[in-house]
């Protein structure tokens, strides 16, 4: 399409805003969903939105999506003016959503660079028998035209910056003059502004120069000649003259009503590029029209966010207005109509900030930690003052970025209300989803990993979690379906869980299938935990689901699920009880960057450990050393018995202490798992920032990153879940 | 010596537009090796560094270069050779290819060489070179009488995948 005369800002820009408008519009319809209709704030708030989406798809070119949400605008025009009683709510909902995908389909196509290909001729087809319908139920009723106007062809022959024409009785011709005052900066983009404001209420619209968005020249020529605009419409010319004074810098509006031969004329003249006229060529009003004059009280105003107050007072003259010199070319940006509260950042630099931010506070470490202050007999009060203020300072930088960091739940959770609304309809299933805690807030990074499995557990519970109505009705389950999503903040971790009072996970099916694909070992079926059974259904390939849904039973799923919450340290924890329900819940750390550690060191080597994964630090005696006769070693702390690990076996350190006695045993929990790891000693506690191991080195089992100490050396981080994994 | 008469060309070279490529040259063992002046970063003096356990001998460990981590190697044990103990004169040299930092430990600096591509004659099939490093010269170059293996910065970043062949080969000279 037209590309060459669309920047990759103003693509950028109107994915953005048609997203946006995309996303409020689902949330505005699943909250209608259990009302069964649309409240008036509704209506016109998707009305707004179809419009928006219309105005900007018609802009960028892409036909097929601006035909379609002008159709759905038309319905919502249609609902916002006659206010229809009995709308079918479910059917019309279905539609939008339909409508939704169909744009964001083709968003994801304009995305990937691709063209915008799809057609919605079907979808428009029904949307106009549903128009029709519910046309019908109100009978013929005060004016329609806009909304009983034929569907228009849905491909433009010719790309034009105008709306199709959608011709209707009671609509007026106008021509419409403007002149700029002759400093304005970037008048075409001034102009192009007044031709969007119009778009809303156009049936059709023709402006000379038609060229204003992608020649920068013409803002010269709207100068010297004014801008001419013939706009077909049903509202009056007051309402004309509102759009159009948005805009600032405008010196001079000048509105003449005329015939729509007159208008055709316009057509022909514009399409033929005739020489740029002057404004007595265009002002077409031959009968005594009331011409509509605007003064501008300053015109010279240029800046951009300044509202002009404008007199309106009724003159027949048309003036004109020449402009000696050419608007400068130097880009401003488009006028916005509020100051925003929010500015939008490159996670780029957000990762750069924090990078910094965890050098500092290592930097910080060194400094404060320096060998060179451990002088004896060193008057250190002023300093250790001083050093007080820059732990506190830093402490607080780190929480500052931390937090802009944060994002709420709310949109991940309000996608799931999609996913639930979609899939629970495509089963044939009643269920209703609560959403509790959805202003949790989360690290951004930790957002974009959960979305997937999260949405894997809720289609999981949709589909197999959740009987179908008649089964449900038949094994006596009065309470409808009903899926719990729930965030909550638990010790540094969020949990979020996925609950559905179903059918639950059914042990011994588990078990067959654990048994069949030989992963019970030698162990009798009795001696495994709930836990561990349920956690077979997280290994890759395995299902005992017997048909392949559309949405589930292949048997991927939950191990990527598993795999994904891993990636940023969490566990995926699997409660259930059968014929009552399941709960999944994802514990997440809320941070990944900066982490409280333990250092313990082997031999001159330091290891670290988050300081919430480690449950106490013990000297242990002989005595509690147990050794099985296969040389795997125990320790019984308190009558509780832990696998014992000594690092610098694990590891083949040469040189750590071998007596149990002389080093220090600590306890590590991962999970529901604890082991007792045996080091040397305690070496300290930091606040580490977590740095990846350098790929030239391969992965070492039980080790998930270094870090810097505040000596300046280097410890390795240690990973639990490896370190029991590989014992 | 040598880095003062290497200096000199470079500062006579610099006059005559040639399309000359520069050698940063090392020497570990009794050779002398090249690696591309485009892919040294910086030199450092040899620092403690923290060894990872269960990785390959010549991965000596992690040091911390203003703050950024970066595993070090010893070119010696790579190369096959016995490993010298570290002293004054231990260097290490950092390089970078394509966003991998990989440090060089070598026993030390000589300077720079300059040498066009017709210069640089393909490495001899059979040589007094072990065979571990051979896979890395792609090339020989001859400056003030002595001969220069030119490595290839690439494969030293990414040779894990060809350790396979490496241990128990002959070490001869």
């Amino acid at each position: 399409m037209a590309d060459d005369m669309i920047t990759e800002g103003m693509l950028d820009m109107f994915i953005f805003e048609t997203e946006q408008g995309l996303e409020t519009l689902e949330n505005i319809c699943l909250e209608s969903r259990d009302a069964g209709e649309f409240d008036d704030d509704h209506v016109n708030e998707i009305f707004r939105i179809m419009h928006t989406i219309k105005g900007a798809s018609a802009v960028m070119m892409y036909q097929n999506i601006a035909t379609l949400a002008h159709k759905l605008e038309d319905v919502f025009y249609y609902i916002r003016e006659s206010k229809p009683e009995n709308i079918p709510h479910a059917e019309l909902l279905d539609y939008i959503f339909e409508v939704s995908d169909f744009v964001n389909a083709e968003l994801e196509k304009i995305k990937e660079g691709a063209e915008s290909d799809g057609v919605a001729d079907d979808l428009i087809e029904q949307l106009d028998k549903y128009l029709k319908k519910i046309q019908g139920g109100k009978g013929a009723a005060k004016k329609e035209e806009q909304a009983a106007a034929p569907a228009h062809a849905p491909e433009e022959e010719k790309p034009h910056f105008y709306i199709a024409p959608v011709a209707s009785d009671s609509s007026h011709f106008y021509s419409i003059f403007i002149t700029y005052s002759p400093d304005t900066d970037m008048a075409n983009i001034k102009a192009y502004i007044a031709i969007n404001a119009l778009k809303g209420i156009a049936e059709d619209i023709l402006f000379m120069p038609s060229d204003i968005i992608s020649n920068p020249d013409s803002a010269a020529v709207v100068l010297e000649f004014g801008f001419k605009i013939a706009i077909q419409t049903t509202e009056d010319a007051d309402r004309i003259m509102e759009l159009i004074n948005t805009s600032s810098g405008i010196e001079q509006v000048e509105i003449n009503e005329c015939t729509g031969q007159e208008f055709l004329e316009f057509c022909t003249e514009a399409e033929s590029k005739a020489p740029a006229s002057t404004a007595g060529e265009i002002v077409l009003g031959p009968i005594e029209q009331p011409t509509i004059r605007t003064d501008a009280k300053k015109p010279e105003a240029i800046t951009l966010t300044e509202e002009e107050e404008k007199g309106v007072e009724a003159v027949k003259e048309a003036q004109k207005e020449k402009a000696e010199k050419p608007a400068p070319k130097k880009k401003k940006p488009a006028k916005k109509a509020e100051t925003q509260s929010f500015i939008s950042v490159n996670i780029k630099k957000m990762d750069l900030l924090m990078d910094l931010i965890g050098e500092l506070v290592i930097a910080q470490a060194v400094v404060l930690q320096n060998p060179d202050l451990k002088v004896p007999g060193l008057d250190l009060s002023n300093f250790k003052k001083a050093a007080a203020q820059l732990t506190k300072i830093s402490s607080e930088l780190q929480e500052a970025i931390m937090a802009m960091r944060m994002m709420p739940l709310k949109n991940t959770f309000q996608k799931m209300n999609r996913i639930v609304y979609d899939t629970s309809k495509k089963l044939g299933k009643d269920i209703e989803l609560e959403v509790i805690g959805e202003d949790t807030e989360v690290d951004k990074n930790i957002i974009e990993h959960i979305s997937d499995p999260l949405m894997h557990l809720i289609r999981n519970s949709v589909d197999h979690g959740i009987e179908s109505n008649e089964k449900r009705a038949s094994i006596g389950k009065l309470e409808k379906g009903k899926i719990v999503l729930e965030a909550k903040n638990e010790g540094g971790q969020v949990w979020i869980s996925v609950s559905d009072n179903g059918k639950g996970l059914k042990r011994d099916e588990i078990l067959a299938k654990a048994q069949a694909n030989g992963l019970l070992g030698n162990r009798s079926e009795r001696d495994f935990t709930d836990k561990e059974v349920y956690n077979f259904i997280t290994l890759p390939g395995f299902s005992t689901k017997k048909q392949v849904t559309e949405y589930s039973g292949r048997g991927v799923g939950m191990d990527v699920v598993v795999k994904n919450i891993q990636e940023v340290g969490g566990v995926l924890d699997i409660d259930s009880e059968e014929g009552r329900g399941s709960t999944m819940t994802m514990k997440i750390p809320l941070t990944l960057a900066i982490i409280d550690g333990i250092i313990f060191s082997v031999a001159g080597t330091n290891f670290v450990s988050a300081t919430n994964t480690v449950t106490e630090f013990i000297r242990v005696d002989e005595e509690q050393l147990i050794i099985e006769p296969d040389g795997e070693e125990y320790v019984m702390i308190r009558d509780i018995c832990y696998p014992l690990i000594r690092l610098n076996e694990f590891y083949h350190i040469a040189g750590g202490k071998e007596k149990i006695s002389d080093g220090i045993v600590i306890i590590l929990s991962y999970e529901d798992r604890k082991v007792a790891v045996f080091a040397d000693g305690l070496a300290g506690e930091q606040e580490i920032v977590v740095k990846p191991i350098p790929s030239y080195i391969k992965k070492v089992p039980g080790i998930s990153g270094c870090t810097q100490l505040g000596d300046g050396s280097i410890s390795l981080i240690l990973d639990i879940g490896g370190l029991v994994d590989k014992k | 010596m040598a880095e003062e008469i290497s200096e000199q060309k470079v500062l006579d070279d610099k006059a005559v537009v040639e399309e000359k490529k520069q050698y940063m040259t090392f020497r570990s063992c009794d050779e002398v090796y090249g690696v591309s002046l485009e892919n040294v970063s910086e030199i450092i003096g040899f620092q403690q560094y923290t060894e990872v356990p269960e990785t390959e001998d010549y991965i000596k460990g992690l040091i911390n270069l203003r703050g950024k981590i970066i595993p070090v190697i010893d070119v010696r044990i790579r190369f096959g050779k016995e490993p010298l103990s570290y002293n004054d004169r231990t260097s290490v040299i950092v390089i970078q290819v394509k966003g991998t930092v990989l440090g060089l430990i070598v026993d030390g600096i000589e300077g720079v060489v300059e040498f066009g591509d017709s210069e640089v004659a393909p490495p001899p099939s059979v040589s007094s070179l072990a065979k571990q490093a051979q896979k890395f010269v792609f090339g020989i170059g001859k400056s003030d009488g002595e001969v220069k293996l030119l490595l290839d910065p690439d494969k030293l970043v990414n040779d894990n995948d060809a350790e396979d062949e490496e241990k128990d080969e002959d070490e001869e000279e």
